[in-house]
């Protein structure tokens, strides 16, 4: 086999290992969970909803769900996903199994992190589609909140996206190696969430620009002025992509060399 | 000479600084043979088990598996050749047999859906491959675990204590499949074991380990005859006082450190007769009459200090 086939092999194979798993159903119910908050507020507060003439409801409609989910809720689906994914592994003691196997290591530790990546694409992609789906019962439901008479802005609103998932690569990086190297599925969680809480507390600081946890704040706001123009990769995103990139290789270079208990 | 599978060399392994886990083990496993690999728990069979297969780093010594060393560049090529069961088998408790046979067939090449049916019934698990492995009891598992194994008809299987939670019917099943493996495919194979009975009736070499240490390693046979051809009786009386007047009267030494047994020593089984027959005489009774197992004596000998 070659290194694509090796590659693309486990890749699959870590997709089949998601069936029924709890990663797949947590992965759907994190992207409806804003939506559904905001069925039910515009379903019962549509009198105070209603748009003024002229004005596209759709923005602010989209624009506040995505501010909702960015600070806490993106990234600690990030932590629990990516736990939840290497946990199915540890928890069938599969890693001496899987090393033993006549496939390079590399292809086992980078197939499972495209998984992960994947899934996260998944998770961005259906929250829009169920946004915009939610916007179109209300709409239809209410016709004065006139989200028929008007068309979501998918460009811009998918770019707000695009920018968060980019920002919160290099969280995946760091995450999957510890969950990766770690039995226990406390310790990555914990690391997680203290670091997503400091992210929360330091991303005003100038110097925030080098703590990838946040990044994902930064994706919306971001501290180099570029505010009116919301520019597909922003600084954050580099070195988003920058931490990512590292914190893989430093994470294969360890798994490579640990023993397998 | 016979052509060697596996071969260490001098190898060392410890887990801490303070305590070497593995030392300076030559293990020798002749192509077609059944090895059992023999020791009492956390004496490092499955240490040295990880080590052949490249799981653990070696601190020093040499692993060659089918004459050739077994580095980085040939690691893949010889893994190919290579089923492993590894302690607790590795299975996806939230899939049922064939996903999880499918998963393990993925990894490998060329490796059929026929290939997966058939391993099954190999391992007679056919009516449960629909079930979750989760619902599988820890004899399933563990014969699941064992159909992973065999799924690319390997050249060398290495099991590590297989025959762990399974009934005894499933324990004479999976001696008969190994010597079945054996016997029709020629595949070499090599199980651990703390259990010497398994060891003794289903392989044809064995080694024994303890502390890291290689302490023998032969052919059964020649274990079973290194003891000697003498043979240790232990014997079950009435009236043990007058049992014993008789033996010395035939120059029989107890050696039995219980009141229950006599223990005593002969040269062949007809001596045995030639004894009774002495005891019936004296009107003694003779409730039992029981050879010890040399081996299990050998065994506790060698890996008891």
């Amino acid at each position: 086999m070659t290194a694509i086939t090796h590659y693309t092999t486990s890749t699959v194979n870590e997709f089949q290992k998601l069936k029924r798993t709890f990663a797949f159903w947590l992965t759907i119910i994190s992207a409806l969970f804003i939506p559904i908050i905001y069925l039910l507020y515009y379903l019962i507060k549509y009198k105070q909803l209603i748009p003024t003439e002229g004005v596209n409801p759709w923005d602010k409609f989209i624009v506040e769900q995505i501010r909702a989910a960015v600070p806490l809720l993106v990234p600690m689906f990030i932590v629990l996903v990516t736990s939840l994914i290497v946990q199915i592994e540890h928890k069938s003691s599969g890693l001496k199994h899987l090393f033993a196997l006549p496939i390079p290591k590399w292809s086992i530790y980078f197939g499972k992190l495209t998984a992960v990546v994947c899934t996260i694409i998944i998770a961005y992609t259906l929250f829009f589609i169920f946004m915009v789906s939610v916007g179109y019962i209300v709409g239809m439901i209410h016709e004065e909140l006139k989200f028929v008479s008007f068309t979501p802005n998918y460009f811009e609103n998918i770019k707000l996206l695009f920018r968060s998932f980019i920002a919160i690569l290099g969280i995946v990086g760091l995450q999957f190696w510890l969950s990766f190297r770690m039995k226990n599925f406390i310790i990555p969680l914990g690391i997680g969430t203290v670091l997503i809480v400091t992210g929360l507390i330091v991303y005003r600081a100038e110097e925030a620009v080098y703590f990838p946890y946040a990044y994902n704040m930064l994706s919306l706001f971001p501290i180099d002025k570029d505010l009116d123009s919301l520019i597909w990769f922003p600084t954050v995103s580099i070195y988003s992509l920058g931490y990512f990139l590292l914190f893989s290789l430093i994470g294969y270079i360890d798994i490579n060399r640990k023993n397998i208990t | 000479m016979n052509q060697l599978i596996v071969k260490t060399k001098n190898l060392n392994f410890s887990y801490t600084k303070t305590r070497k886990d593995i030392e300076d083990l030559g293990l020798e496993v002749p192509k077609g043979s059944i090895y059992g690999f023999l020791g009492p728990n956390g004496s490092g069979k499955s240490t040295t088990i990880r080590l052949i297969l490249g799981l653990l780093k070696k601190q020093s010594g040499n692993v060659s598996l089918f004459n050739k060393e077994h580095t980085a560049k040939t690691r893949l090529e010889n893994l190919d050749k290579i089923g492993a069961l590894i302690e607790n088998p590795s299975l996806y408790g939230h899939l049922n047999a064939v996903e999880n046979l499918k998963i393990a067939a993925n990894y490998r090449n060329g490796i059929s859906l026929e290939r997966i049916n058939e391993v099954l019934e190999i391992v007679k698990l056919t009516h449960a491959k629909k079930k979750k492995v989760k619902a599988y009891s820890l004899g399933m598992k563990q014969r699941l675990g064992l159909a992973v194994s065999l799924l690319s008809n390997p050249e060398l299987v290495i099991l590590d204590e297989p025959t762990n939670g399974l009934d005894p019917k499933g324990i004479i099943e999976m001696r008969t499949l190994i010597k079945e493996l054996n016997e029709q495919y020629g595949t070499t194979i090599f199980i651990s074991s703390h259990l010497l009975s398994e060891i003794e009736k289903t392989c044809t070499h064995v080694g024994i380990i303890r502390d890291g240490k290689m302490l023998y390693q032969d052919t059964v046979k020649a274990l079973k005859q290194s003891k000697g051809k003498k043979m240790m009786v232990d014997l079950e009386v009435d009236k043990f006082i007058d049992a014993m007047t008789v033996l010395e009267e035939l120059n029989k030494e107890n050696t039995s450190l219980t009141d229950e047994f006599i223990q005593i020593e002969v040269e062949s089984k007809t001596e045995i007769t030639t004894v009774i027959d002495a005891l019936r005489a004296k009107n003694i009774a003779v409730y039992q009459v029981s050879i010890k197992n040399n081996l299990e004596e050998l065994f506790l000998s060698l890996t008891e200090n």
